[in-house]
């Protein structure tokens, strides 16, 4: 039997959280808490999938940082705009 | 003369951003600028998003329920598995493994056709039920974002075939992979910017 690794968990973990992200999109009004878990579990996306599948985890620290900045910069404005 | 590689010899970034002083560069420096030139690029729609969402708030609350997000998903999940396949095959270039690392080429090339198969058929569902880029400011920046990542998947999935090809030349192995590693971190970038582009259009109300 071939063995789950961790990319297997990282791949499990995001199509698990796209199905969550739609089920709250679809099943509750946008609330500010609802906007607030769908920014959230964004950043967590990207971050699994820069140092994970990217491999920027370990490599070079300011490509790292400015790939994490950007995915810290735009689902903050998903929270933003959730007080529009 | 002193020769320098030109994974450091640019002269782009900063000295304290080079690969002895701030640890390795996945793929090669030209491809890194051409990843920051396109989050530039996918910075500035996600802004225009934001400013639209800011002055017409009721559309863009409406126009997520008016997408097919069924397609959306499935698009989502065709590109996130397109990212685990470029990984898988970079872990088997660094074994050596051609074969493998083909194999799962292969099956990233298969999703990249898929997602534009599956976009298209979005495209050809909107214009059915008479959604066009005029149709509203959500619809406007929905085309110009959707269609514009298309483009990107398009290309790169072009691009994983040249890879191939070059793969079965033996021009890579687990000594020397840096224009496969190129190709894999700017499709993990193309998804990257999928991962944002998803909640913005489909799923925020």
């Amino acid at each position: 039997m071939k063995k789950f690794g961790k990319l297997e968990y990282y791949l499990s973990a995001l199509v698990g959280i796209t199905l969550l992200n739609t089920f709250l999109g679809e099943r509750f009004a946008s609330t500010t808490l609802v906007s607030i878990l769908i920014a959230l579990t964004v950043i967590y996306k990207g971050f699994v999938v820069i140092d994970h599948f990217m491999e920027l985890k370990g490599a070079n620290r300011n490509l790292r940082m400015l790939m994490r900045l950007y995915f810290v910069l735009f689902p903050s404005l998903i929270i933003v705009s959730a007080f529009y | 003369m002193k020769s320098h590689p030109i994974s450091t010899s640019l002269g782009i970034f900063p000295k304290s951003w080079s690969e002895d002083k701030a640890g390795r560069i996945p793929g090669n420096i030209p491809i890194w600028v051409g990843i920051l030139s396109e989050l530039t690029e996918f910075g500035i729609f996600f802004a225009a998003y934001f400013i639209a969402k800011f002055y017409y708030p009721e559309i863009f609350a409406q126009g997520p329920q008016s997408l097919n997000t069924a397609l959306g998903v499935i698009n989502t999940i065709v590109l996130l598995s397109s990212s685990y396949f470029m990984a898988k095959a970079m872990s088997h270039i660094r074994l050596d493994n051609r074969k493998k690392c083909e194999r799962y080429l292969w099956l990233a090339v298969s999703c990249g056709a898929l997602y534009l198969l599956v976009k298209t058929w979005e495209f050809h569902w909107n214009s059915l039920q008479g959604y066009s880029t005029s149709t509203n400011e959500f619809f406007t920046v929905y085309y110009y974002m959707t269609f514009n990542h298309f483009l990107h998947v398009g290309w790169a999935s072009c691009a994983i075939l040249w890879v191939i090809f070059r793969l079965r030349k033996g021009a890579y192995s687990s000594e020397e992979n840096s224009g496969l590693e190129a190709l894999a971190v700017y499709w993990h970038m193309i998804d990257l910017m999928w991962i944002l582009i998803f909640p913005l259009l489909y799923v925020l109300r």
